[in-house]
């Protein structure tokens, strides 16, 4: 008797804590996502009617004027083009080379491996700091290019070791016996290796391209003149920076169209085409990343 | 007797390790021959790695020295530890340090704790699709970047922002706060921030590991009269501490790290004294100003330290929690 009324007291408690549970829930999951939602609404409002505040959950005077400004006068098509392009370049190259030399790593035959795997390693302990790095890649002409957003992170040693430790699961009768038929090492990579590795590549390329759409300050300091800016750039610019301001204001004075625009709404625009894509992408590949978590925890 | 059989052994050793070592020389010669191309990538992968990770480990050296870009180091003056010591003469030192652990501080305690709490308030919600939402959700933020966050945080945080309206519609506020421009609330702010963007995701690995624990322990909680937070406290909570611990190691190691980005894009003149940290002022003082020495000696003393910390938490940890990450 004793027992059974201890036991509807607790699942009373139990259920007024889910009910706060949940409630603690949903606000939390509001207070993740209305920062966006807001960034949405300014961006199509009116910039003349932003400024009197007040904007909650809807946009007062719908507008598209903000996006096509962005798109026009702002040359975004081409920092959408650079953006795109260190996506992919830096992506490709960084995981086609860890993952050839996590192979290397992984051929027990390979005398070397040992060797490789010990100077990688290292790498992940001890860096060079910002300003050695810095000075060697303007020694090495890396400024002013495109080369210094995919070379300086061809190979990341964590990434080889995870894929390395994922090739390390795959039965070796399967690489021997493409080598017994007279493949080639990079063949056996390349035919047998590689597309077994997809589900580790896949959580790695997620994390390697979120970073490079993400990165700004190595643009910021090696290619200052803007001609490779990316979009975050374009953004930051729009931040901090008054040139962007001030040449809205010249158009404004040109174009009779634009004088409903604020930086404040070109801003909003900015944003909502630098995060839009992310948004869209990341839910899909959300098994992906958490089994790379969890690879990534165990190992480390 | 004893003597002899410890000689006879080495000998056999030694005839053992010439086998080796003989085997192994026809190895190489014939491995160069049959794994030609893996070699020749290792030896690019090799070159790829001393230029862009051992040149500028190397490069720490001018820390050393009083050198100025174009010089070369034989022409340069050796200066021992004076570019290290003048950073601790410097009246910004007093200020960055301050800066550098107190907003490291607030993230190891309030920082760290927020998505261990989270996952395990998650991990009491029974309704599973309710759940994956929250989840997907809840990492949204770290997807985007700082440029994007300190955008929002203009927005939200400016005085026609939502956050003042807000509060001036529930009669908190008379009149709209410019927050960001505020020194007294910037660590607040920052650690709010930071906590926004990297909750959701930390809260992973916890999830995961709160997936580990053994079922059967909470089965025989319940005939042991535990109820549903007994069974947080005595068996979840003990189930997750290895994680837990492995991650403050490594979170001290990093608390000389008090971000970077975050500073340099939200903060202003008006909240410089309370925004500058040693990166920030390393990227200052090191590249914009191009006191490349002294810049380069306040990032290896940051390093050094940092690693010192790690080894230390680890050794106490080890002795205390008989814990260990390495």
């Amino acid at each position: 008797m004793a027992s059974k009324k201890s036991h509807i007291r607790q699942s009373l408690g139990s259920r007024i804590f889910d009910v706060f549970l949940y409630l603690f829930m949903i606000l939390f999951a509001f207070a993740m996502v209305y920062p966006f939602w807001n960034q949405l609404i300014i961006s199509f409002n009116e910039g003349s009617d932003t400024v009197y505040g007040g904007l909650t959950f809807w946009p007062r005077k719908f507008t598209i004027d903000n996006y096509t400004y962005v798109f026009r006068r702002m040359n975004l098509p081409k920092g959408v083009f650079m953006s795109v392009m260190r996506v992919v370049v830096g992506t490709f190259t960084s995981l086609f080379c860890t993952s050839m030399l996590a192979y290397i790593v992984s051929i027990k035959t390979f005398a070397g491996r040992k060797f490789i795997r010990i100077v990688f390693l290292i790498t992940m302990y001890f860096g060079g700091g910002m300003i050695p790095t810095y000075l060697l890649f303007v020694n090495l002409h890396l400024t002013e290019s495109f080369t210094v957003y995919w070379l300086p992170g061809l190979i990341s040693a964590y990434n080889m070791i995870l894929i390395s430790s994922y090739m390390q699961g795959i039965p070796d009768s399967l690489a021997e016996s493409a080598r017994m038929d007279g493949a080639s090492e990079l063949r056996t990579f390349f035919r047998i290796i590689l597309p077994l590795c997809k589900p580790v590549l896949a959580a790695l390329a997620i994390m390697v391209a979120v970073g490079h759409w993400n990165s700004w300050f190595d643009v910021y300091i090696y290619n200052p003149s803007g001609d490779y800016d990316t979009l975050q750039m374009y953004l930051r610019k729009i931040l901090l920076n008054a040139e962007a301001a001030q040449k809205l204001q010249n158009d404004q004075k040109k174009y009779e169209a634009m004088r409903h625009l604020t930086p404040t709404s070109v801003r909003a625009a900015t944003t909502m085409i630098v995060t839009i894509p992310i948004v869209m992408v990341y839910p899909f590949f959300q098994k992906y990343f958490i089994s790379g978590i969890t690879i990534g925890a165990v190992k480390g | 007797m004893a003597f002899g059989r410890k000689h006879a052994v080495v000998s056999q050793e030694e005839a053992s390790r010439y086998v080796k070592y003989e085997k192994k020389k026809g190895a190489l010669a014939k491995s160069l021959r049959t794994q030609k191309e893996i070699w020749i990538i290792s030896f690019l992968a090799l070159a790829w790695v001393i230029l862009f990770c051992y040149v500028p480990m190397a490069g720490n050296i001018i820390a050393f020295y009083q050198w100025f870009p174009g010089q070369s180091l034989a022409n340069s003056k050796f200066v021992g530890l004076d570019n290290f010591t003048r950073f601790f003469k410097l009246p910004a030192f007093k200020t960055v340090m301050r800066n550098t652990l107190v907003i490291s501080g607030l993230s190891l305690t309030v920082g760290f704790m927020a998505p261990i709490i989270f996952a395990l308030l998650l991990n009491e919600i029974q309704n599973r699709l309710f759940k994956k939402v929250v989840q997907t959700i809840s990492y949204l933020p770290y997807f985007v970047s700082w440029v994007v966050v300190a955008s929002i945080m203009l927005f939200l945080l400016g005085t026609e922002g939502a956050i003042n309206q807000f509060l001036m519609w529930i009669g908190f506020l008379d009149k709209p706060i410019n927050y960001l421009s505020r020194a007294d609330m910037f660590w607040g702010i920052l650690t709010t921030a930071n906590i926004w963007k990297g909750l959701g995701w930390s809260a992973i690995i916890y999830i995961s590991a709160i997936t580990g624990v053994d079922q059967e322990l909470y089965q025989a909680g319940a005939v042991d009269g535990l109820g549903r937070f007994g069974k947080v406290w005595h068996i979840t909570i003990p189930g997750i501490l290895p994680t837990i611990v492995v991650l403050f190691i490594l979170g001290i190691g990093g608390i000389l790290n008090a971000g970077f980005e975050q500073q340099l894009l939200i903060g202003t003149a008006s909240t410089q004294k309370v925004y500058e940290v040693i990166d920030t002022y390393v990227y200052k003082y090191g590249i914009q100003q191009g006191n490349y020495t002294f810049g380069t000696a306040v990032g290896l003393m940051k390093s050094i330290f940092g690693f010192f910390l790690v080894w230390l938490t680890n050794y106490i940890s080890g002795k205390v929690l008989d814990l260990r990450i390495f």
